[in-house]
């Protein structure tokens, strides 16, 4: 695009080459014009932006409470985010995090159910069997329902978007069915949430993070790791990139978009397993489990700002996991009208998606000169041929 | 005709400079065009002809020099203000609405704004326009139904009825089979004839430069290298002022004796998308050594038959047997391993990842290959190391092997295509259109290639719309028409005007 005003000309072109630091420097840019956006509307609402902000990272970045509840959320967000990243790597859109969070979920909580988890917080359970169990059980359910909308993709070529959608309903109504009144999984005080998992199957912690937190960086490593090197991983970016190239060249479509839901599923299902079965505080599928449906979806936008980057998605995971713990403290804190920790976080989550799309382009000034044409030299209607070879 | 200097110039060119970046696309290009006369723009791809021609009608303004119409200097703002001065253009993908009728589509967008469409009137100027030139063209029938060809002379209708004089064309023939060529070619001399300027864009097809054109501009690396009239012309001075060095344009035929057959096909029938039979009982086979060339028409089974052949589409009926082994039903990498190659006719998209490496790219021959990836992981280094080798062989002019594809041109990335193919190697080799839209210096390369395959043994299936080039290469000539051999030719006794019947489905031989 070009726009002259006066004699300078405005270029606005696509990158031919997005460099990592043209994503980080947009990132970044987007964070502070949204604080300020946003801050307009802490004025209204009559709090000072500054302080506002400030209490939001003691809290969430600093406090010895909110750190570690950033990073759990965090933790979760991030491995939302890879169960979108694999299948978009494959060109595929997986919005079924809630229902493949869910599956784990019940199925690892299933295990500790027949178990006898249910009995009483202090049951003699064996960790060392019950939790991989219960990890083992996570992954296959989570793979399984993930692997319904890929098969179906790939087999019948039936919208996963739309799939993933409807199948996140029914597991939601499957988690009701089993924690609500009545259900197998209702924790004995009977109050709408599941029981609560004994301590003897609940994740080990190493300094105050279970486990599945430093799984999660070490999953981002290995997930870049298998998409850049190995062979599964070029046959999902060829078919992602171009599926006739890769029906080309022997790639099976139902292969693939089965496989990269599998793997989507499962690491939706190790985010419901990490917060429902590692968290302190929480152990249980609690009453409000369809906010963790919705707050599962942040890790599709963190999929997206990251550019399908697993490792760039642990900076974004953690603006999110913070931000959004940060700013509901802040909230409460400081009485503001309830609903502005969400406008804070739909701002930041817009422009940084919109800074993604401008990092792409790159805007030009140049002053416009107009030099004086060559002379002609060439007689009308004469022939002239250069010699080819020069 | 020629171009004596009395004739009138209406559109001049003069010292046109254009850069993107800090590559020069056009350098002090001078233009001189004049009235009743057909002057071919020649150059290969990445000679500046697109830029050119962009400038001409109005959608590039040029950095430096100035363009006369009519003696007058005009500045072009858009494509519409320079059909509104009267020069107006056919591009080479159809810009037209199947759905309508070819009287509507050249009525759309007609600059003269009427509240009320005359469709009767329009009839009759596009009637008289279609008399005046010596078209013929179903004025009612709609787009989809037409032919390439046909499409195309309505563009051209297009254009005229919105009252350009002067014509800017490319690549007119690229998908045209001859007769159409042919056809075209002579509407485009009359209206010549008509004073009008018609300004083709080509970038192969020699003979048909010399043949109808009266005077031509080569183009090279964004420089006029030569302005000459065509009966002063050779196919060997265009060639070599195009590619700046000597071409050969006669292949050497290569006789090595045939071996065994290594590829047999019975009774073959293929559906196309639509579940029509548009494969029909096919046989043949193919030995060692030897190119079957299959001449015709695009969509008269040709792409089906490759697709089968390759394990793209399912069998309905028949059977395809290599090195006597029935894959019929064998799936795509069991035909690889088999010894089956496959060039496929688009090179972006199925040939090739655009936004993918090299490395990658040749990686769709190679990913299952237990030297190229062991326990799952892929032998990175050897990869880049084939690249390299493939790159170096076949003189890809690339960054290296991690540019992306979509910054090779279509020769180099033929060339990359070619060499990953051919460096399996294959018993049999499926090419198709193996040279379409290739410049002269790239088509010569990859022909050459092919020839050198067959020497070595190979047994090469070469699809192509190119009658010149499937007599050039092949033993043997197979037409193909709606799906079903019009016959099958040695190349001894094949000549262009028997395979152009055939062909064209006018002349049937026993099969």
């Amino acid at each position: 695009m070009r726009a002259v005003i006066g004699s300078y000309t405005i270029r606005i072109e696509r990158r031919a080459d997005l460099r990592w630091w043209h994503t980080v420097v947009a990132s970044v840019l987007a964070i502070l014009v949204s604080l300020f956006l946003v801050g307009f509307a802490f004025l209204r609402a009559g709090a000072d932006p500054l302080e506002v902000y400030r209490e939001i990272i003691a809290y969430a970045f600093v406090s010895s409470f909110g750190l570690p509840q950033t990073i759990n959320r965090a933790t979760f967000v991030l491995l939302a985010a890879f169960a979108l990243i694999v299948p978009l790597r494959a060109g595929l859109w997986n919005i079924g995090m809630p229902g493949q969070l869910y599956a784990a979920t019940l199925a690892a909580f299933g295990v500790a159910y027949a178990f006898g988890a249910k009995a009483s917080v202090n049951a003699q359970l064996n960790g060392a069997i019950v939790i991989p169990l219960m990890v083992i059980a996570g992954l296959i359910a989570s793979g399984l329902y993930g692997a319904i909308a890929g098969f179906l993709r790939g087999r019948l070529q039936v919208n996963e978007i739309v799939t993933t959608m409807m199948l996140n309903w029914a597991m939601l109504w499957i988690v009701a069915h089993m924690i609500r009144e009545g259900g197998p999984f209702m924790g004995r005080t009977a109050e709408g949430e599941g029981f609560t998992l004994p301590t003897a199957i609940r994740i080990p912690q190493i300094l105050g993070l279970p486990l599945t937190a430093y799984a999660a960086v070490l999953l981002a490593l290995v997930l870049t790791w298998f998409l850049a090197k190995t062979t599964l991983g070029y046959r999902i970016r060829t078919f992602g990139e171009s599926p006739r190239a890769a029906e080309y060249a022997g790639i099976y479509a139902t292969r693939i978009s089965t496989l990269v839901f599998t793997l989507g599923g499962m690491f939706a299902g190790l985010a419901g397993f990490h917060y429902f079965t590692g968290v302190p505080g929480v152990y249980k599928i609690p009453k409000n489990y369809g906010e963790f449906a919705d707050f599962s979806f942040y890790g599709l936008i963190t999929g997206l700002i990251a550019r399908n980057n697993p490792i760039a998605a642990i900076p974004v995971a953690i603006l999110f996991g913070g931000v959004s713990g940060g700013a509901r403290f802040m909230q409460g804190k400081l009485r503001l009208a309830f609903g502005i920790d969400y406008a804070l976080l739909g701002v930041l989550m817009i422009m940084m998606v919109a800074f993604q799309a401008l990092a792409q382009y790159s805007v030009r000034i140049e002053r416009v000169v107009t030099a004086p044409a060559r002379q002609v030299g060439l007689e009308r209607g004469e022939s002239r041929v250069e010699s080819p070879r020069h | 005709m020629g171009g004596d200097g009395a004739r009138r110039i209406v559109l001049e060119a003069r010292g046109i400079t254009k850069r993107f970046g800090t590559v020069v696309a056009n350098d002090h290009v001078d233009l001189t065009i004049r009235a009743g006369e057909l002057h071919a723009i020649l150059g290969e791809n990445g000679a500046g002809k697109t830029t050119l021609m962009r400038i001409l009608f109005g959608e590039l303004q040029p950095d430096e020099g100035e363009i006369y119409l009519n003696g007058q200097r005009v500045h072009f703002r858009s494509p519409r203000d320079a059909l509104r001065q009267g020069i107006g253009m056919v591009h080479q993908e159809r810009k037209l609405i199947p759905a309508h009728t070819a009287l509507e589509n050249i009525v759309l967008g007609h600059p003269k704004k009427r509240p009320i469409l005359n469709l009767k009137e329009a009839e009759r100027d596009a009637q008289a326009l279609c008399e005046r030139y010596g078209f013929r063209i179903p004025l009612h029938a709609k787009v989809w139904q037409l032919s390439e060809g046909e499409k195309q002379i309505v563009e051209i209708i297009k254009e005229l009825y919105q009252g350009a004089r002067i014509l800017i064309l490319d690549e007119p023939t690229s998908v045209l089979s001859p007769p159409e060529i042919v056809k075209l070619l002579e509407s485009l001399t009359n209206m010549a004839k008509e004073d009008l300027a018609v300004i083709p864009f080509i970038t192969h097809k020699l003979p048909v430069v010399l043949e109808y054109c009266d005077r031509v501009t080569i183009l090279r690396r964004g420089r006029v290298v030569a302005e000459m009239e065509t009966r002063q012309a050779t196919e060997q001075t265009l060639a070599s002022a195009m590619v700046g060095r000597e071409v050969m344009l006669q292949l050497e035929r290569v006789e090595v004796p045939l071996g065994e057959p290594v590829v047999q096909v019975q009774d073959l029938w293929v559906r196309d998308d639509r579940g029509l039979f548009a494969v029909q009982g096919l046989s043949f086979e193919i030995r060692t050594g030897e190119i079957f060339g299959i001449a015709g028409v695009a969509g008269n089974g040709q792409e089906p038959l490759a697709e089968a052949l390759a394990g793209l589409r399912p069998v309905e009926r028949g059977s395809i047997t290599l090195s006597g082994r029935d894959i019929t039903r064998a799936p795509v990498l069991e035909r690889w391993r088999q010894g089956l190659g496959y060039i496929p006719t688009e090179r972006r998209d199925v040939g090739s990842i655009p936004n993918l490496s090299l490395v990658d790219n040749v990686l769709l021959n190679y990913h299952f290959e237990p030297e190229l990836s062991q326990w799952g992981v892929l032998a990175t280094g050897r990869a880049r190391a084939l690249t390299e080798r493939i790159l170096q062989e076949y003189s890809v002019v690339a960054a290296g092997p991690d540019a992306p594809a979509r910054s090779l041109s279509g020769g180099n990335l033929q060339k990359v295509i070619l060499g990953r193919v051919l460096s399996r190697p294959p018993r049999f080799l499926i090419a198709c259109l193996p040279t379409h839209g290739l410049d002269v210096g790239a088509a010569e390369f990859v022909q050459q290639r092919l020839l050198d395959a067959k020497r070595e043994g190979m047994a090469i299936l070469l699809i192509s719309e190119d009658l010149d080039e499937i007599l050039a290469l092949s033993d043997r000539i197979a037409a193909i028409y709606e799906g079903q051999f019009t016959g099958i030719v040695s190349a001894r006794e094949a000549t262009k005007e028997l395979v152009g019947e055939l062909m064209a489905g006018l002349r049937r031989e026993r099969v």
